[in-house]
């Protein structure tokens, strides 16, 4: 019976996310179902993900091959579910490095103000006004293609989002009363800055986070495309897409395309999640007009 | 800022790079060669010399020698950003404008159908690669209908390239009087324009849209409806009142545009200044890379400057 009634508030619960905000909810389904590729592709898929069937070289799609195989003879599908993977090992990692350098520094720039502040500003302007995929494309080949490298590049290229978010709310609270009562009962700056300002400033960063990996998945795939980053035969999204490319012309569509809805699908995700979120989050938009 | 630009990239691409000469000189060199090369590249030199010897010729409009072609890099570029624009300015006029409209559109009719469905899409749009949709549509129209013209440059291998006056097939083949190539370019920038203008409005749109919605509910707006004007002008009060600010966005999403413009280019063979930025990335061509970088940083300025001049135009409010 118990069970029951918490299903019906469950299930209500739902109902009322759905009517707020119905992208947030497909979209965690989405993100959902990449989580859940990611996890079971190894149980799951028919073949190894680099394993060439030598009888199957550039299959169209078919029974036993859903999605076709590939110029090496190796099973499309498979490498679609593989590439899941890839997809969450860049998603979530870069999003830790964008966080985990870009509150810090939205903290300490809004609180001090000053120098702190003005650098940050001027690198930002720096950032806007440039195509943040050619500078990761560049520091990338510079810096050697590995997925450390991929995911170190766009976590600290998209940091300064998060520092100016930050940033702009900690400057709106750093004057309130309960800032001045932690400063004169003797709290040392750190524990200003980490305990008392970051729960109060850490909505709109959290808000922002789901559009950022999808910017991170896209940008990973790119340089991936472009041959920079992470290469085939590894079942990376952006890499099967570029070893699909050449076989466009002569009509074999499936190497490429299938990859390329998976990465789609997965980006549309998070982005109608990061979309989601905001509405709920903020109350300009919730405005019924 | 474009100093800016210039030390970012110059410091992030020369501290992460592996010894630059092993690289040109191939497996075989010895170890005098590998010295004559860095010096010949002045690579020896201490970092923050080398920094201001590259911005100190820059400055004078010397972009320095490609690393592998031996050609000066401003030749390079020239010819090649012509093609480029050919490319990126008729797609954002198009993008720009559908973008805008539908946004403002989809803002008077906020919570409808047609406001879900052109939201959707926009975001749909915002979440397709660039480089996929090319592919997937050089299959579609190429590959399957025959359609399109063959995604091998920006004219077909039967016509003769026009005698080059301003560098645009385009224009150069009007001026010629030759319209089978006049036709024959039309024909290979209809598609990659096509993508492009799609790639640009969904942004625009997704952008537009919030501002819109923030005009019309705003307080000056809701004072002409209660002073009972006519829909038809508090419409071209709100679409007036947006223009400025969407104008800023549209002039940011230009300059993101370039990245999506190189890639269009490698997968249409265009042959462009994306193109040949993304070769040199690849091959690792550190001057040509710079210049690469240096011109998409003078052409956002350029933008931004732009964009300012015509918002001081549009909104009194801005000029004092």
């Amino acid at each position: 019976m118990a069970v029951a009634i918490s299903d019906i508030r469950a299930g209500d619960r739902l109902a009322r996310l759905w009517r707020r905000s119905s992208s947030f909810v497909v979209g965690s389904t989405l993100v959902a179902l990449l989580v859940l590729t990611a996890l079971l592709c190894g149980v799951v898929s028919p073949y190894g993900a680099t394993e060439v069937l030598p009888n199957a070289i550039l299959q169209p799609p078919s029974a036993a091959h859903w999605f076709g195989t590939d110029g090496n003879g190796m099973d499309v599908f498979t490498r679609v579910l593989y590439g899941a993977r890839y997809a969450i090992a860049i998603a979530l990692p870069s999003a830790f490095v964008m966080v985990a350098v870009g509150v810090p520094l939205g903290l300490i720039a809004g609180y001090y103000g000053g120098v702190v502040d003005e650098v940050l500003t001027r690198m930002l302007d720096v950032l806007r006004a440039f195509p943040s995929i050619i500078l990761a494309l560049a520091v990338v080949s510079a810096t050697g293609q590995s997925l450390v490298n991929v995911v170190v590049v766009i976590g600290l290229i998209d940091a300064p989002i998060f520092a100016r978010v930050v940033r702009s709310e900690v400057i709106s609270i750093r004057r309130s009363d309960f800032v001045a009562s932690a400063v004169v009962t003797g709290n040392p700056t750190w524990r200003i800055l980490f305990v008392h300002l970051l729960p109060n400033t850490i909505k709109g960063a959290a808000a922002l986070l789901p559009l950022r990996m999808a910017w991170a998945l896209r940008v990973s795939a790119t340089l991936a495309f472009v041959g920079v980053g992470i290469q085939a035969p590894e079942p990376e999204w952006g890499a099967l897409i570029r070893q699909g490319a050449e076989y466009i012309i002569s009509g074999q569509h499936w190497v490429a395309m299938f990859p390329g809805i998976a990465l789609v699908i997965a980006v549309f995700g998070f982005n109608l999640m990061g979309d989601g979120l905001q509405e709920l989050t903020d109350p300009r938009l919730d405005v019924r007009k | 800022m474009l100093l800016g630009v210039v030390l970012v990239t110059f410091l992030l691409i020369r501290i992460g790079t592996r010894d630059a000469s092993l690289m040109l000189a191939g497996p075989f060199a010895d170890a005098a060669m590998l010295e004559r090369i860095r010096s010949n590249l002045g690579l020896d030199r201490p970092l923050y010399e080398q920094f201001f010897i590259y911005v100190g010729h820059l400055v004078q409009g010397d972009f320095g020698l490609s690393w592998i072609s031996g050609r000066p890099v401003i030749d390079e570029i020239r010819p090649r950003l012509v093609a480029t624009m050919e490319l990126l300015l008729p797609a954002f006029a198009i993008g720009g404008f559908a973008g805008a409209s539908l946004g403002i559109a989809s803002a008077f009719r906020y919570g409808s159908r047609f406001d879900h469905t052109s939201r959707f899409l926009s975001l749909l749009g915002f979440s397709v690669p660039t480089y996929w949709i090319g592919l997937m549509a050089i299959f579609l129209f190429y590959s399957v209908f025959g359609i399109a013209a063959a995604p091998m440059g920006r004219i077909g291998m039967a016509s003769f390239p026009p005698m080059p006056v301003t560098g645009s097939v385009l224009i150069d083949g009007a001026l010629a009087g030759d319209w089978d190539v006049v036709i024959d370019a039309l024909h290979h920038l209809a598609l990659p324009v096509a993508i492009l203008a799609v790639i640009i409005a969904a942004p625009i749109l997704k952008h537009s849209r919030v501002i819109a919605l923030d005009v019309i509910n705003s307080d000056y707006v809701s004072y002409a409806r209660s002073c009972g004007l006519p829909p038809r002008i508090v419409r071209q009060i709100v679409v007036r009142n947006s223009l400025a600010p969407i104008l800023t966005l549209a002039g940011s999403e230009l300059t993101g545009t370039l990245a999506a413009v190189s890639l269009l280019e490698l997968i249409f063979a265009w042959g462009g200044f994306g193109q040949w930025g993304l070769n040199a990335i690849l091959s690792g061509d550190f001057a040509a890379v710079q210049g690469y970088v240096a011109v998409i940083a003078l052409f956002s300025i350029g933008v931004f400057l732009v964009i300012d001049l015509l918002v001081l135009w549009l909104e009194p409010r801005t000029r004092s």
